[in-house]
């Protein structure tokens, strides 16, 4: 595994590099993207999404139920060398496979998503897939807090626990806004780690851009039985002070110059 | 024999070598299932009643190789998680069937919470959709075992009362092409065009006067027969009758299927009305009074001139 420093590094790389991305196709989601580059790049560069060299291919699967963030893996798996790079490069200069919404024709993207509150579902297939075959791929999810709304997302979490996914690993990206402003104001979820425990599935909570915290507790999942949950508290477009906390950011804005060399100094 | 008990009869024989299959239910029984989570409980999920879950569930079933079925009661597999459907079957083509049972006033009296008269235009409206509506036992033991060779995404629509054999039977033959036709052809008999329960109906009134009529049975209408509209264009016109609302019936897909190769017949649209019904008293009450009885199917063919 990297060394903290470095990852810290990784991180603030794959901003810089989205960053430019969303200046060039002038869309995108830099909001929710940055909020869980930290949890993302912690699961792949950590180890805990495991790769085999030799197939180029991971052997743990990863659903971004957000899927307008899906964009945050794009750079990661372009370095695992999964997504060629000429991919990478073609994207908003020409034709390439890369989209603004993740979809599982794209090298590494394994579901497609965008609409929310379908991937702890999904997770859960695929979990119980692996579980039945008694194969050891573990599942890890990542949804919004906004996902929470969604009756689906509760209708699987409860399937997920009564059927035992030792392999699902569900984590939360807590930025604490949707479009219309703060979730505690728009429709509160709070205490949403009570809420997960009182369906008896273990939780955990993290700071999600502390890469020693997510590390440590990414660590400790194999610990526990049953399926896992971790609570990431985040900021929303961390890294760049125009985005930081701005509800209008979970969308790309046209920025002016000064900003963009500001966005661009900060993202260093 | 039931359509479901059918289906799942044939889903149990081919479990037998293939632990690939998966069945999902949202809390939804027959005597056959009984059978099928007896043999095979690693193959069988119980979702609780949560139909978008299932959904879900099964997408990502499909999306490790798996060949998925999922199974509930008409109204709820199909609009409650249609949006599920969608985003997993649909976009990602996974072979997920659908297995849906009730379809029209199946679950009368229960009221139209329980209905399902709006399930087939919303399905045909999902893009990649097989959609079958079997009208006895033998037909249906055809969709099992085809969607079986060959899983794909499939919307089955079952009735949930007991269906009798069409007779003559349905060949293998015949199933491959969509459709069977029912007496001879030509330009002074009106077709009588149907699927499931009211192609019995349609029967009825073929066999009683097959100077008059022919009747087309549609068990597959989507993707569309390509070669139903050459085989009776020259028919005197159509009367396509469903046990569904006035939107997006089969009468739209047989326009539909039709107009796309340049035939426009005479086509006269026979179903439910634009509205609820709450009234109770039986299927066939509330068939004869809301537009579907026999005399009705009579009175649309007058409108052919």
């Amino acid at each position: 595994m990297k060394k903290i420093n470095d990852l810290e590094q990784l991180a603030k790389k794959y901003r810089r590099d989205l960053f430019e991305k969303f200046l060039l196709i002038k869309q995108g989601h830099p909001g929710s993207i940055f909020s869980m580059m930290e949890i993302v790049v912690s699961l792949y560069h950590g180890g805990f999404v495991r790769f085999d060299n030799e197939k180029k291919s991971f052997l743990d699967k990863v659903l971004i139920s957000k899927g307008h963030a899906t964009a945050a893996l794009y750079p990661i798996l372009k370095d695992f060398g999964v997504l060629p790079l000429e991919e990478w490069d073609n994207w908003g200069h020409k034709k390439s496979l890369l989209r603004v919404f993740g979809n599982n024709s794209i090298p590494g993207i394994d579901i497609t998503s965008g609409s929310l509150g379908h991937c702890v579902g999904a997770g859960a297939g695929m979990a119980i897939h692996y579980k039945r075959n008694k194969k050891d791929t573990n599942v890890f999810v990542i949804i919004s807090e906004g996902e929470l709304y969604e009756g689906s997302t509760w209708e699987a979490l409860l399937f997920a626990k009564h059927n035992n996914l030792d392999n699902l690993n569900i984590i939360i990206d807590i930025n604490s806004l949707i479009i219309l402003g703060t979730t505690k104001d728009c429709l509160n979820l709070d205490p949403i780690k009570n809420k997960i425990e009182g369906l008896g599935i273990q939780t955990l909570e993290v700071d999600g851009h502390n890469l020693n915290n997510l590390i440590s507790t990414l660590q400790s999942l194999n610990k526990i039985t049953g399926p896992k949950c971790i609570v990431a508290k985040t900021i929303k477009g961390k890294g760049s002070s125009i985005m930081e906390n701005k509800k209008h950011w979970h969308y790309w804005n046209s920025m002016s110059e000064e900003e963009i060399e500001k966005t661009r100094k900060e993202l260093k | 024999m039931l359509q479901r008990d059918a289906f799942i009869e044939e889903i149990t024989k081919e479990l037998e070598k293939d632990k690939s299959i998966y069945f999902l239910s949202a809390d939804f029984g027959a005597a056959a299932l009984d059978d099928l989570r007896k043999k095979f409980p690693n193959n069988f999920l119980h979702c609780g009643i949560s139909e978008q879950a299932m959904l879900d569930i099964a997408s990502g079933l499909a999306l490790e190789g798996n060949k998925v079925f999922v199974y509930a009661m008409a109204p709820f597999i199909s609009l409650r998680s249609i949006e599920q459907t969608k985003c997993g079957a649909g976009l990602m083509n996974l072979p997920i069937c659908i297995l849906s049972v009730g379809i029209g006033f199946g679950y009368a009296d229960a009221g139209p919470t329980h209905y399902s008269t709006e399930d087939f235009a919303c399905f045909r409206s999902i893009i990649g959709t097989t959609i079958y509506t079997p009208s006895d036992v033998t037909q249906t033991k055809f969709v099992a075992n085809e969607i079986l060779k060959k899983p794909k995404f499939s919307y089955v629509r079952l009735d949930r009362d007991f269906l009798p054999e069409i007779n003559p039977k349905t060949t293998l033959v015949d199933f491959k092409k969509g459709y069977k036709i029912f007496g001879d052809k030509d330009d002074k008999k009106i077709a009588l065009i149907s699927h499931g329960k009211m192609i019995h109906k349609c029967l009825e009134l073929f066999n009683k006067n097959p100077k008059k009529f022919i009747c087309v049975d549609i068990f597959r209408s989507k993707p569309f027969p390509e070669d139903l509209p050459k085989e009776i264009s020259m028919c005197k016109g159509l009367v396509v009758v469903d046990e569904q609302g006035p939107s997006g019936n089969l009468s739209s897909c047989i326009f539909e299927g039709f107009s796309n190769q340049s035939y426009y017949p005479k086509i006269v649209s026979q179903s439910l009305p634009e509205k609820y019904v709450f009234e109770n008293g039986g299927r066939e009450y509330l068939l004869n009074k809301f537009g579907l009885s026999t005399n009705d199917i009579l009175n649309a063919a007058k409108k052919i001139v």
